[in-house]
């Protein structure tokens, strides 16, 4: 077993076979002449790649401009590369290694050198990448985790006022509308994706500090009285003693930026707003952009002190300064967005739903609140009961995505399997392909990759290896076409539903159709094709033995049917222990049996076995046949001469006196036929 | 010839090459493909056509070639040529730097024959 491949990209060719030569006992070897014909392998093979040696003079596309290349298309990322040279100028090795070359081997180079690098950084790239694999893996948990808890907290607090499910969806939501658009006007506010990731997800949380306000005042229809507003103000001091609280425990970011929100989100710009009266730019950014898409929600929802207000009117009211002043910058945001700012919350809000399966949790709550969303419920209904038919039908459900090529299966199906629901690059993915063969894999995909937006569906039938056991599986997949551009597909979905009893139940019909009933040996109709095609094969010799009971109407007449029938059953059993596994027994009329033998040697003593194996009694009813022999080739290759000849030996050993074999010879040729009326 | 006569014929060490490459079976099947190896004659054809970037490549080429194998004498002679060659002008001594390479090729390749032949 080779440990990987290597390819060697070097336009001298005994440069190249030097290299082959020290490396072909441990690696499988690849060659390229040119960074060109370098690019076209990597192309195709940069999955199994484990490593490259480079050379850097080389004409056309050198060695750096191969890096380059390689780090443009992503594979620097996982192939590591040695670069070869007998450039010795310092400049030279910096270079390459600031493309991202991981190690230089200098000419002359050494047999061990060689060897011991390249295992090395094999080795190194190997490790790293798996430990990269773990990390990226504890931060998407931890993610999964932190999403999960904001939910259910947010929905337990919406719960408690009687607000719709929308609105955690819809602050989150205008939360990542204001916060791109901030970064598009202006770079006063530089913020990296993982911290507007957190923003956008600490925005659930803002009134967290609900949860300790008392049920009446919360949900009072009409005006607070001074008092009440005052008790209903100390929310956000409360939701920061919260997170206070939770910071305590555990130094996240995300928390700290929950608290920045509970505590200010109802700060305003000229300082007017509480619980600090902080002023411009004291108001950290994240609570300035929630407090914005509080507002503009709380005017375009229902309440119960209240009617949803039209967007335009809402947006009036807000550029107007009716609810408070904001940073200019994020007004201008809000007026830039504005004509998107409908359809988008309500497109992402419908998405997210349908997305997270976190709502699974907190759909009790949606439930129990006032739902103002009829599309909503539906929605949430209608994935219930998908989930619901989903794990009853034993749906192993998937989604690819091509751009970050990444598998995800559900996770039902991943438990099925065996399998991480997560799977990064799942053509080069061993694991995947324990289950799911790499064949059937690249079958699925060809499928998926010739369906059509008019023919979408695509599928197979498939077997897996589910842990350790062979299922079939039925495999419905689509791909999904970018709505404005039909030619660029996107991603796949589909399913996987466990087909394997219906397999083996179709797989036994089968069986039965070329059964006899009776006896369980082969029918006549399929006996004869296997015949045809055992005939088909050269330098081989056959025979071909019809035989029928002598004696078996005297058996019926005596003793009745069904000793008839036990009698048959007996000599089918006979039949079969006379003959090897791969010979043919059929039982091909009323008392008629065929045998087709391959043999090699004296044909004679064959035949003189089984016509005595089957000569005896049954209880106490002796059993008799005759028996006729034809021979492939010498008396046919064709099936139905063989099967004549056969027939008209059998005739012959009936008419001199039963109870006896013949082969056929061409004497017989004229006879008449015991058989033929049935071989039709 | 013996290879190791061969080797001390070009002037050369064939115990640092053995070392480096690890098997005298190794070393023997390199060396005998030499004289076939292209580098030389392209090293020429370009220099005759005034190329002066392809012949840069083909005496790097012939260079690392010759670095491997250990054949240090023609080595020397393509490092120069391949240093003359660097800046992609074919500079005013190249006949005399082509001359050297020349006699060194041939001194090379007649010990490696004479090698082959036994």
């Amino acid at each position: 077993m080779k440990k990987g491949t290597v390819l060697i990209v070097d336009d001298t060719e005994m440069n190249r076979s030097m290299l082959a030569d020290m490396l072909s006992e441990e690696y499988d070897i690849l060659e390229a002449s040119t960074g060109a014909e370098a690019a076209k392998v990597l192309q195709k093979r940069n999955d199994d790649i484990s490593l490259v040696l480079l050379d850097i003079v080389m004409p056309e596309m050198d060695g750096f401009e191969v890096l380059e290349l390689m780090e443009r298309n992503g594979w620097l990322n996982r192939i590591p590369v040695i670069t070869i040279s007998s450039e010795t100028a310092s400049a030279y090795i910096d270079h390459a290694y600031d493309l991202g070359a991981s190690d230089y081997i200098n000419r002359p180079f050494d047999e061990k050198t060689v060897q011991r690098r390249v295992r090395n950084t094999i080795m190194l790239y190997s490790k790293q990448k798996a430990l990269e694999g773990m990390v990226a893996e504890q931060m998407v948990e931890k993610e999964r985790n932190n999403f999960l808890m904001v939910e259910i907290l947010s929905n337990i607090v919406e719960f408690r006022n009687g607000e719709s499910g929308l609105h955690v969806l819809h602050i989150r939501t205008l939360t990542e509308i204001f916060l791109r658009k901030l970064q598009e006007i202006t770079d006063k506010y530089p913020l990296p994706a993982a911290r507007m990731a957190l923003i956008i997800n600490a925005s659930a949380l803002h009134d967290v500090g609900k949860i300790s306000i008392p049920e009446e005042i919360l949900n009072k229809p009409g005006r607070l009285t001074d008092e009440e507003f005052a008790v209903m103000k100390t929310h956000s001091m409360q939701g920061a003693s919260i997170m206070q609280d939770a910071l305590q425990r555990h130094e996240e970011e995300l928390i700290q930026i929950a608290y920045n929100i509970c505590r200010w989100h109802h700060e305003r710009w000229d300082g007017r707003g509480y619980p600090d009266g902080l002023r411009g730019d004291d108001i950290p950014i994240e609570a300035q952009v929630v407090a914005l898409a509080d507002v503009y929600d709380a005017l375009t929802s229902e309440r119960v002190y209240k009617p949803a207000y039209p967007h335009e009117e809402a947006l009036r009211m807000i550029l107007r300064g009716e609810c408070g002043a904001f940073n200019p910058l994020l007004m201008q945001c809000l007026q830039e967005a504005g004509p998107h700012l409908e359809e988008e919350l309500r497109l992402r809000s419908l998405s997210d739903v349908s997305e997270a399966n976190i709502r699974a949790l907190s759909s009790q709550v949606i439930a129990g609140g006032k739902v103002s969303s009829r599309t909503l419920t539906l929605l949430e209904q209608e994935r219930i009961k998908y989930q619901f038919f989903a794990s009853m039908s034993n749906e192993i459900q998937f989604e690819y995505n091509y751009q970050s090529d990444m598998l995800t299966i559900s996770e039902w199906g991943g438990v099925r399997l065996g399998l991480s629901t997560l799977i990064e690059h799942p053509e080069g993915n061993g694991e995947l392909h324990r289950v799911f063969s790499l064949e059937d894999f690249l079958d699925l995909k060809h499928r998926l990759n010739c369906a059509t937006p008019e023919k979408p569906i695509a599928g197979g039938m498939y077997c897996l290896n589910v842990k350790g056991e062979k299922r079939w599986y039925k495999a419905v997949a689509r791909p999904i076409w970018q709505a404005d551009a039909p030619d660029e597909v996107t991603g796949i979905i589909g399913k996987f539903v466990d087909d394997h009893e219906e397999q083996l139940r179709l797989e036994q019909l089968r069986r039965m159709a070329e059964q006899d009933s009776l006896t369980g040996l082969s029918n006549h109709a399929s006996a004869r094709s296997w015949i045809r095609r055992a005939l088909t094969a050269e330098g081989k010799q056959y025979a071909m033995l019809l035989l029928d009971l002598d004696n078996f109407k005297a058996a019926n007449d005596a003793y009745g049917h069904m000793f008839g029938d036990q009698v048959l059953q007996h000599v089918a059993h006979m039949v079969k222990n006379s003959v090897r596994g791969g010979d043919i027994a059929a039982r091909i009329g009323g008392d008629e049996f065929l045998l087709f033998i391959e043999y090699k040697g004296d044909i004679k003593a064959l035949a003189r076995r089984i016509f005595d194996a089957l000569h005896g009694n049954y209880k106490s009813f002796p059993i008799r046949v005759s028996m006729g022999i034809a021979l492939a080739p010498q008396d046919g290759n064709a099936y139905e001469t063989l099967f004549h000849a056969a027939d008209r030996a059998l005739y012959a050993a009936k008419k001199r006196g039963r109870d006896r074999y013949c082969f056929y010879d061409s004497s017989m040729q004229d006879l008449l036929s015991v058989l033929s009326s049935m071989d039709n | 010839m013996t290879i190791n006569e061969c080797y001390a014929c070009m002037g050369a060490d064939y115990g640092d090459v053995l070392r480096r490459m690890g098997k005298a079976e190794r070393v023997a099947k390199f060396l005998a493909m030499f004289p076939d190896e292209p580098s030389y004659g392209l090293l020429c054809s370009a220099l005759a056509q005034g190329n002066a970037q392809e012949a840069f490549r083909a005496a790097h080429s012939l260079k690392g070639v010759c670095m491997n194998l250990g054949l240090s004498s023609l080595g020397d002679a393509a490092s120069k040529m391949t240093e003359a060659l660097r800046g992609g002008l074919l500079p005013a001594d190249v006949g005399a730097l082509l001359d050297e390479v020349d006699g060194r090729y041939r001194e090379t390749v007649s010990c490696i024959r004479a090698f082959m032949q036994g």
